[in-house]
């Protein structure tokens, strides 16, 4: 495997839609380690898909728009990878997984399959990749189903197996979980910790700051197109503009509420130990 | 009396195990607000498009507001209910968000001033004051679930269904949300919430309903929806956040934030 240190890098990146008034992001210099589990969020229109849509190469090969300053995904310059070429090292699992699915297969096994098929990977690989990404997705049981009778929550796992089929270097989950009760969460979370084990660089756009807490160690913060915050999530959300502008976790608030000592817990267990003191 | 009623409900989809076994799924729902929870394939939206005869039942009956879904069209029962769906996307065809909003009220053949007010109304409670000309499709995705919101609210419906209203919102969005929701229950609406976010179960809606393989297992006060830890456990639910904190310092269940926050002063 080719060696390189970072993931994706943004060096002064602004990005405008076409025909679109204003920038969707500015200004954004970001690093992003191999191996790093990042979670980004922020208000409506921060700019958070548009980054993963950047990322992806999407924006703007696809979308056409503006970009200057420069983006480099796995030690490569996006302008001159296609996205077809992208998508055999880096998968992007869209907010609304009913844009993801492909509507050309009519099976859930076979549009598991498309992405590999399409990357001319031979037959009996394809068919262990399918098997391997249902079974980490959860949707084995549901192979011979069309994928538009799907529920929502089933799609979504369907569009992240979809990916994983194309075993990525470079994961770029937008809201990944948002159609999952809790019981589908875990199991989709516990397959990413074992993803991010084995070195794959995940970057993840959630708005459920209490799971971003959770799950991530390091956490971007943006609002109108820039970042205004990177950090352990512990550091981010006690700044006060963060807390202002993108909100904070049930537990910070709660403590910030209370007038606790800061710094303000982000996370369940921190919250129990800090409400206990302030009790005793 | 309640608004919305269903009786011994049975429904199975074509080439499809049965939604809710034997002998069916029978809930009385009045106005305020109403959470719908439970895990995937619980039955939730399934039972949101019987309301407004989407769907109809094999079996049993379905009424709300007074009016029995078997016998009425699906063009009478939006005059009813107001619907927005899970996706968005699902909903959404008009080329302007003023055009969207009004869409219900004006096929409904509304008076000219009803619809007005009725869409003015609408595009103010959810935030959409200033982007009436815009292309839905030019919204995000938090923004084309608000204008499905207020396409629901527009034709002033006595019963509101919202399918994962929170999906993808951000949190002054879900305050705007939970202000809504209390403002039609004082407007004497049945506001019913399909939704796997117990934050805002807490803070929003003071009745729950916990629905489990097709079978009612809890319906009743929010506050006390949580205390059965084995049937929320069995029911694949969590409690909210507030809530697992509460517990944690042994304290009795809130379920929201000012709750907890009275609690804790004693």
């Amino acid at each position: 495997m080719e060696v390189s240190s970072t993931a994706l890098v943004l060096e002064g990146v602004c990005y405008a839609y076409e025909e679109a008034p204003r920038e969707a992001v500015s200004d954004i210099s970001l690093t992003i380690g191999e191996g790093e589990w990042v979670g980004v969020t922020g208000p409506t229109n921060a700019g958070k898909s548009t980054l993963c849509l950047l990322a992806m190469g999407l924006a703007p090969h696809f979308f056409g728009g503006r970009l200057k300053g420069k983006v480099t995904v796995l030690a490569k310059d996006s302008r001159s990878v296609s996205v077809i070429e992208r998508s055999s090292e880096v998968g992007l699992l869209f907010q609304n997984p009913f844009t993801q699915v492909s509507g050309a297969r009519e099976r859930v096994d076979e549009e598991v399959a498309f992405g590999p098929e399409c990357h001319g990977v031979a037959r009996p690989e394809v068919d262990a990749r399918v098997e391997e990404a249902m079974g980490l997705a959860g949707i084995t049981h549901l192979a011979a189903r069309h994928p538009m009778e799907l529920s929502g929550g089933q799609l979504q796992r369907l569009a992240l197996a979809g990916l994983l089929a194309m075993r990525p270097r470079l994961l770029l989950l937008d809201e990944p979980t948002s159609q999952l009760d809790p019981a589908g969460t875990a199991a989709i979370f516990q397959v990413l910790d074992g993803l991010h084990r084995r070195g794959t660089t995940i970057v993840m756009v959630e708005h459920r700051l209490e799971t971003l807490c959770e799950v991530c160690p390091r956490v971007v913060a943006m609002v109108a197109g820039r970042v205004i915050a990177d950090g352990a999530p512990e550091e981010v959300f006690n700044i006060e503009k963060v807390q202002e502008r993108v909100g904070m976790p049930v537990f910070t608030r709660l403590a910030r509420a209370r007038a606790l000592p800061r710094p303000w817990p982000v996370r369940l267990r921190d919250a129990a130990s800090a409400f206990a003191k302030s009790i005793a | 009396m309640p608004e919305v009623r269903l009786d011994g409900v049975r429904f199975a989809y074509p080439g499809g195990v049965e939604v809710y076994p034997e002998p069916g799924l029978t809930l009385a729902l009045g106005d305020g607000v109403t959470a719908l929870v439970g895990e995937n394939g619980a039955g939730k939206t399934t039972l949101t498009k019987l309301l407004i005869g989407l769907l109809r039942p094999n079996q049993g009956s379905v009424t709300v507001a007074g009016v029995d879904v078997a016998s009425a069209t699906v063009a009478e029962m939006a005059r009813i209910v107001g619907y927005s769906f899970q996706n968005p996307d699902d909903q959404l065809f008009e080329r302007t968000v003023k055009a969207e909003v009004s869409f219900g009220p004006r096929v409904l053949g509304k008076p000219a001033e009803d619809v007005e007010r009725g869409v003015a109304w609408a595009l103010k409670a959810c935030g959409l004051q200033g982007k009436e000309e815009v292309h839905p499709h030019d919204l995000g995705l938090s923004e084309r679930k608000w204008v499905a919101i207020a396409s629901a609210l527009a034709g002033e419906p006595k019963v509101v269904v919202l399918d994962e209203p929170t999906l993808g919102q951000d949190y002054p969005s879900r305050e705007r949300l939970r202000m809504l929701a209390a403002q039609l229950a004082d407007l004497g609406r049945a506001v019913l919430v399909v939704t796997h976010d117990m934050d805002f179960v807490g803070e929003s809606c003071p009745t729950t309903v916990v629905l489990s393989h097709g079978v009612v297992r809890y319906a009743g006060a929010t506050e006390k929806a949580f205390a059965d830890r084995s049937m929320v456990d069995d029911a694949g639910i969590q409690p909210p956040h507030v809530t697992a904190l509460a517990r944690s310092l042994g304290m009795s269940e809130s379920v929201s934030e000012a709750a907890f926050l009275a609690a804790i002063r004693w």
